[in-house]
């Protein structure tokens, strides 16, 4: 849950909250349980929140008794290099979804139903690569694709230059720094799978495509849609990665917000932007969550 | 079987000389059955006895290492399993969850690309077979247990298959559910005169429903023959032991005449059994030992004198259990053995042995079957090769 926290500021508070004093049960119980983390949530997401609301619509943030205003958010709609930064955003998140899909699918199905022995060792190797500090994994990214990089230094003839500084950069690290979350939810969601289904298929006449087409994306498609809720959210405001391997060509929307508001003290298009990205980041979830539930199976 | 052949080839199957290795397990081991078209024919024995994989070389899911399997006329022993003319019916049944009723019995048309007209049609009618009308849009997640068996019989059937495998399809029901669908598997069968191939470790199951049996035992076929022939003349002491109750006797042979193997005990008590090869005469062969077999119902108590050609022996009651509609007693012989002896329970009142008490059994030597002899260890071994021709014949 790390980069969830990470792109919402709530995962590791709560988990935070979750070791927090607890009153014994009785029955106050549920109170008891709820009363700490409730409390938490609401001083360090809630409060916050509504502050950031609070900066987007006062005129002189961060005065607060300036009056209001919605010029923060017409500057956002209007400034045109928003939407270049916003289409520079999706098209790098969702580039890197569809390679971490390309890898999670064939991973997970070679997980559940091939690996055998391997199985554990596969999952455990997942959850250790994401253990690694993302910064450290970053700075990895740079070593080996840098000018004088260990990939270049394997590829013959005179260096790649975009390999490095690059979205080809940014997607890469992406991609590798979120693939665990990608695949657990695909794998739980297999593993529920009975085998003789593909049996069934093949019987049937169905090729192997056919099978992945028709019975084993739909069936898994539950997992698809809980990795991409989970990985999505935190690339559209991930401004760490495109920092450190990026150019100038991949400056994302969580670069923007981070330099609007630290770079610039610009509080009010700042906060407007992130609550702008919150705002589309909780849509998308929605949508997710509903094409999950319709693909629900009933059980 | 030689009669059977050739009258309807449309669904025979030939297994011939199939072997399967595992590692170092054999699972199959030479194993040769010919299945007639229209049968319903079932591979019966416990589980790691080789029935499973047989029935999946046919489906095509194994390839043997040894032997061939010819569907039709036609040598399929390399082909895949979507380009034999078999469906095959799985113990978990292996519905598509995402997919309505409808959906998952067109699943095979529209993999065959069928036009709209004959799917619709074909699913209907085999929606209609196996009597799941006013299902078609429900999920296989909303539906019983028998419901979904049935769904995967329609599933199956739908694509017309020249023969119908399955592996052991009612074993997730309960008894009372699977009692139902063995009618109703065997009324299908007629009524479709699809061949259908079917596994299962329950020999009850077997003989309700099969026209022919194979009792495989370590990767072998015992016997091979119908329900009625291997309960009443089973070729090994496996076969009588699984196919019902069974006693098993050890016999020491006294005396080879009038075609019969005689052990006296003395006092004009004997246990008889119908000899193999009644023209060898006395002393031809010798025969020393064999193990015969009978069955718990065909022993009766007896009062007076016995006909010449049965068994006759007295005995101690150790145990009486009632059954119901048989009373079971356990009685001890002189000879150390213990035979299972029913008393159908046909009269009110009717008085029971009580443990402790003397008893005399008798039963019909043509009740005795011989199912291993010292001496005839070899026949017996050809019994197991061409198991009708050795158990009928004899």
């Amino acid at each position: 849950m790390a980069a969830v926290g990470e792109a919402l500021g709530i995962g590791a508070r709560t988990d935070r909250a979750r070791r927090g004093p607890r009153r014994p049960g009785g029955a106050r119980g549920a109170f008891g349980i709820l009363f700490a983390p409730v409390t938490l949530l609401i001083v360090l997401f809630l409060v916050p929140f509504l502050i950031m609301v609070q900066m987007s619509v006062v005129k002189f943030p961060p005065r607060t008794d300036s009056g209001y205003t919605l010029d923060h958010y017409v500057e956002v709609v209007t400034n045109p290099l928003n939407p270049h930064i916003a289409w520079t955003t999706f098209t790098i998140a969702t580039t890197a979804m569809i390679v971490m899909l390309l890898v999670a699918l064939p991973l997970a199905y070679f997980m559940v139903f091939k690996a055998a022995k391997w199985e554990l060792f596969l999952l455990l190797a997942l959850v250790l690569a994401d253990e690694l500090a993302p910064v450290v994994k970053v700075y990895a990214w740079q070593v080996i694709l840098g000018r004088n990089g260990i990939l270049n230094w394997l590829i013959p003839g005179p260096p790649v230059e975009w390999l490095l500084y690059s979205s080809f950069a940014v997607i890469l690290t992406l991609a590798t720094t979120y693939i665990t979350y990608t695949t657990i939810p695909i794998y739980a969601a297999m593993k529920a799978i009975e085998p003789a289904t593909f049996e069934a298929a093949t019987d049937l006449g169905a090729g192997w495509w056919q099978q992945a087409r028709k019975i084993l994306i739909p069936l898994a498609a539950p997992g698809i849609f809980v990795a991409m809720i989970l990985v999505y959210i935190p690339m559209l405001t991930d401004f760490v990665t495109s920092d450190i391997v990026g150019g100038t060509g991949s400056y994302m929307m969580g670069q923007r917000v981070r330099d609007l508001i630290l770079g610039e003290g610009n509080w009010g298009t700042g906060s407007a932007l992130n609550f702008m990205l919150l705002a589309m980041s909780v849509l998308l979830s929605l949508g997710a969550y509903r094409l999950a539930r319709l693909n629900k199976i009933d059980a | 079987m030689s009669a059977d052949r050739g009258v309807n080839p449309a669904g025979e199957i030939l297994v011939e000389a199939v072997t399967k290795r595992f590692g170092d397990v054999t699972a199959v081991n030479d194993v040769s059955i010919t299945i007639p078209s229209g049968e319903f024919f079932s591979m019966l024995g416990p589980s790691g006895c080789g029935k499973t994989t047989t029935l999946r070389m046919i489906a095509g899911f194994e390839a043997p290492d040894a032997g061939r399997i010819v569907l039709q006329g036609a040598d399929v022993t390399h082909v895949p399993p979507a380009k034999r003319n078999v469906n095959m019916v799985f113990q978990a049944y292996g519905l598509f969850p995402h997919m309505t009723v409808g959906e998952n019995v067109a699943f095979g048309p529209r993999i065959k690309k069928w036009s709209r007209d004959e799917t619709r049609e074909r699913v209907a009618e085999a929606i209609r077979t196996v009597r799941l009308d006013g299902f078609e849009d429900r999920r296989p997640g909303q539906l019983s247990g028998g419901q979904q068996q049935r769904v995967a019989l329609a599933r199956a059937l739908v694509n017309r298959p020249a023969a119908l495998l399955l592996d052991e399809p009612l074993g997730a029901l309960d008894l009372k559910l699977r009692k139902e669908m063995q009618l109703e598997l065997k009324d299908l069968q007629q009524g479709t005169g699809t061949t259908f191939v079917y596994v299962t470790h329950d020999q009850e199951e077997a003989m309700t429903m099969s026209d022919r049996i194979a009792v495989m035992n370590g990767g072998v076929v015992e016997q091979l023959a119908t329900p009625k022939e291997l309960y009443q003349r089973p070729a090994s002491a496996f076969v009588a032991g699984f196919i019902g109750t069974s006693n098993l006797i050890e016999l020491r042979v006294d005396r080879r005449d009038g075609g019969l193997l005689t052990m006296d005990l003395g006092d004009g008590q004997r246990i008889l059994a119908v000899d193999d090869e009644p023209g060898a005469g006395a002393g031809s062969r010798a025969v020393e030992r064999a193990t015969i077999t009978v069955r718990p119902e065909w022993i009766k108590l007896s009062t007076g004198d016995v006909a010449s050609r049965a068994s006759h022996v007295g005995g101690t009651v150790v145990e009486v259990v009632y059954l119901g509609s048989v009373t079971q007693l356990i009685v001890l012989l002189p000879t150390g053995e213990r035979l299972t002896v029913h008393r159908l329970n046909d009269e009110v009142g009717a008085e029971e042995p009580r443990p402790g008490q003397q008893v005399m059994l008798h039963w019909a030597a043509e009740h005795s079957y011989i199912v291993g002899s010292e001496a005839g260890a070899a026949e017996i071994a050809a019994n197991v090769e061409t198991p009708i021709a050795g158990v009928i014949s004899s």
